[in-house]
């Protein structure tokens, strides 16, 4: 990325069609609003980087290949052309139901009954690349068709969802869903907190009872 | 108006790591002194409406006294849809009640503004309370609650919230929800990892990493996509609340985005899940909010009769960044305080207990800056969040598990590590809201609330933790509620009856009608409703 903090010209880049003028030091988001364009979509935690709504893709001046991004996390560059990306839901929905996982001995076998591609995997490496967080996405994948559950969750702590790597698969594995259905299913089925599961015994024995009326609940009445 | 950074990193420097100490003013006058509620010509008193007499800040009054951007003639022949439940709302309170409902046997259409989890709950960070240490109890929880809230709040509602708490973790992880586990900690049998949120008075805060939102959001999210009987309507902002001849809510009126039209939705039962406000910046401030937080939910409720409470209260999040100005107002989570890190002001001093409510924090925080004690940098004034001194005593902790906080502080060009954020206190939270019982019920027949839309379970102040419970607790109660409602009178004669009755009143008041409202985005999101109807945006 070119160094443009010290930049003092105005920086000139094209989105959406849209000749933009913006001051240096600028999302494109925030350029895009500058600009005076409507913002209806494409747009969601303003730059915490959480939500995944403002997918781009971006052709940095001088490289050949286009690169997708999040809108609210890159800062508009001299001669950048940028688009956004409309959301797509994955085209195929792999469908399951939690809540009937109850025999965790089957779990496992869950994940190639509900995403069977995943074990078609390429290697391509175009869900890697798509992916504006960095995470390993194709190693995910293959540790889910192998049955690694808990490894396979850990690589997708950090997905926000974007759903670039879905676009990105030519085999419609849907990546970030089926990082989602193991993290999913991790949880659901491993985590079984004892102070949790205490307390909730203390309150259907009626033990944690709440006096609306003791001295902690009223304000301190002056002497 | 501040000291230049430079001085101030020198003085910084020079005392990490600065020692604590006390909050010379006291409570009360701090708070009536510098927090943003108490500002001179501030505050407007509402003139129309259930809550007539209450004071409200100018820029929610504008919209709450506006009129609505239909006409009659709008509605006719529109296409209506029919469900039993119609959630508006698409983010951590509206998929809970869009779930229960569902799995409750109701039909559920769940509309939102731009897409199913785009709202405040992803960007949540801290944490969520729920009472389940040994040492603690549900009274515990239910006192730390109404202390925070200045004793302004419902006790009927926080005995409901605390003594859901435990149960809403279980359902939690029952939807594939992940939480921290303390120190070593087995999956099977072990303990949750608890903090302590500021002024509570055991360690209740369970967490997931510094973006227990974000976990929490894509659980949800997946399970209402997942879960048959719900249909979802991204881009479907409502506009206005559908009334039958009897004053029952009947459903909503959505704009449909994508096409620029108007679809009309009829329904047996409405929650109204649509959040807070931030993105109206009361009193100028930056907000750490989600782009769609302009009040719908509150103009909409409000024009159909429903009382509001405590709207005069907003919270202030103590930390939002004050340099750079391009991440202005976005939020380091009260997590980084509740692990340890000082607050600094340009004489190197610590001038608060960090972990006080953070009213008090934010107040302080401004204190510092009106009396000339902030640090200035490039025009943007704040008190340093001392976080190298933090990792120098707790090495690791901002790589491992205050994720968020550190992304940040890339973006905004420094290394958190070597050197102290700059922060002050940005828009976080609406305290009050629409009047609700614990079933989520409003005194309009049909209509419900959940969520950051509804008042009376804060009070003056939020406790941090206690959003993403709500959502949770009264987004099941909410859900339960309707899908019964749904099951009784359907409506009848549905229209707009009550806009006339509405527009009566404003005129009585010498209230303007040219005024439209809700405004679906903020002001420089370049779009206005009223003209955009029947536009494709």
């Amino acid at each position: 990325m070119a160094d443009i903090s010290t930049l003092a010209e105005p920086v000139r880049f094209v989105f959406d069609g849209h000749a933009i003028e913006t001051g240096v030091r600028t999302s494109l988001l925030q350029a895009w609003v500058g600009a005076g364009l409507p913002l209806t979509e494409n747009v969601g935690c303003m730059g915490q980087g959480v939500c995944g709504a403002c997918r781009v893709l971006v052709r940095r001046a001088g490289e050949r290949l286009a690169c997708t991004a999040l809108a609210c996390e890159t800062l508009a560059e001299p001669g950048m052309q940028v688009s956004f990306l409309d959301h797509f839901p994955a085209s195929r929905p792999h469908a399951y139901d939690l809540r009937a996982l109850t025999d965790s001995w089957t779990a496992i076998d869950r994940i190639d009954a509900v995403f069977p591609e995943a074990k078609n995997c390429r290697h391509c490496s175009g869900c890697d690349r798509a992916c504006p967080k960095g995470i390993e996405v194709q190693r995910m994948v293959n540790l889910a068709a192998a049955g690694q559950a808990l490894a396979a969750a850990d690589l997708f702590d950090h997905c926000v969802m974007c759903n670039l790597c879905v676009a990105a698969c030519p085999e419609h594995i849907d990546p970030a869903h089926l990082g989602q259905f193991v993290r999913r299913m991790t949880a659901s089925l491993t985590l079984r907190p004892s102070d949790l599961i205490m307390r909730l015994h203390e309150i259907e024995e009626g033990r944690q009872p709440i006096d609306p009326d003791a001295p902690g609940a009223n304000p301190l009445v002056a002497p | 108006m501040g000291i230049p950074y430079a001085r101030a990193i020198d003085a910084w420097r020079a005392a990490a790591p600065a020692a604590p100490q006390a909050c010379a003013l006291a409570v009360p006058e701090l708070l009536r002194g510098f927090h943003p509620d108490h500002r001179p010509g501030g505050m407007r008193v509402l003139r129309a409406g259930a809550s007539a007499g209450s004071p409200c800040p100018a820029e929610l009054a504008d919209l709450l006294q506006a009129d609505s951007p239909l006409e009659d003639v709008d509605i006719a022949g529109a296409p209506m849809l029919e469900t039993d439940v119609l959630v508006i709302g698409g983010g951590g309170a509206g998929c809970v009640a869009a779930l229960t409902a569902a799995r409750a046997g109701a039909r559920v259409l769940l509309a939102t503004k731009l897409r199913i989890g785009d709202s405040n709950t992803v960007m949540a960070e801290g944490g969520i309370q729920a009472a389940v240490g040994a040492e603690d109890s549900l009274q515990r929880h239910f006192e730390d609650t109404l202390r925070a809230g200045h004793f302004a709040a419902d006790k009927a509602l926080v005995a409901a919230l605390v003594s859901d708490g435990p149960d809403a973790i279980r359902w939690l992880i029952q939807e594939g929800m992940s939480f921290d586990l303390a120190e070593g900690a087995q999956r099977m049998g072990g303990t949750l990892l608890r903090k302590t949120p500021g002024g509570a008075s055991a360690a209740r805060l369970l967490s997931y990493r510094d973006f227990t939102g974000l976990e929490l959001m894509r659980a949800l999210r997946e399970a209402t996509l997942l879960q048959p009987g719900i249909v979802t309507l991204d881009r479907h902002p409502a506009v206005e609340l559908l009334t039958d001849d009897r004053g029952r809510c009947a459903g909503a009126a959505l704009q449909d985005l994508g096409r620029g039209r108007t679809v009309l939705v009829r329904s047996g039962a409405t929650v109204l899940a649509t959040g807070g406000s931030g993105r109206l910046h009361v009193a100028g401030f930056p907000t750490s909010n989600h782009y769609g937080a302009t009040a719908d939910g509150l103009v909409l409720a409000y024009r159909l009769g429903a009382p509001l409470r405590e709207v005069d209260s907003f919270q202030y999040h103590p930390t939002g960044i004050a340099w750079p100005r391009h991440l202005e107002g976005a939020l380091v989570s009260e997590a980084a305080r509740s692990s340890g890190a000082a607050l600094v002001n340009a004489l190197g001093h610590r001038f608060v207990e960090e972990l006080r409510p953070r009213d008090v924090v934010a107040a302080a925080i401004l204190r510092e800056i009106a009396e000339g004690r902030g640090v200035e940098r490039d025009g943007c004034t704040g008190v340093f969040l001392d976080t190298p001194s933090l990792e120098q005593a707790t090495p690791g902790i901002l790589g491992r598990s205050l994720v968020t906080l550190t992304h940040l502080a890339r973006r905004a060009g420094i290394d958190a590590a070597a050197e102290p954020l700059l922060v002050r206190p940005t828009l976080h939270y609406q305290n009050g809201g629409v009047a609700i019982d614990p079933a989520c019920r409003t005194v309009v027949p049909g209509l419900l609330c959940a969520g950051e839309v509804t008042g009376g379970l804060h009070g003056r102040n939020r406790m941090m933790g206690n959003a993403l419970l709500e959502l949770v607790a009264f987004g099941r109660r909410a859900g339960a509620s309707a899908a019964a409602d749904a099951r009784g009178e359907r409506p009848r004669n549905v229209g707009l009856t009550h806009l006339a009755d509405w527009r009566r009143a404003l005129i009585v008041q010498g209230l303007p009608l040219g005024r439209k409202a809700p405004v679906i985005f903020p002001a420089y999101g370049n779009f206005d409703i009223a003209p955009a109807r029947g536009r494709a945006a």
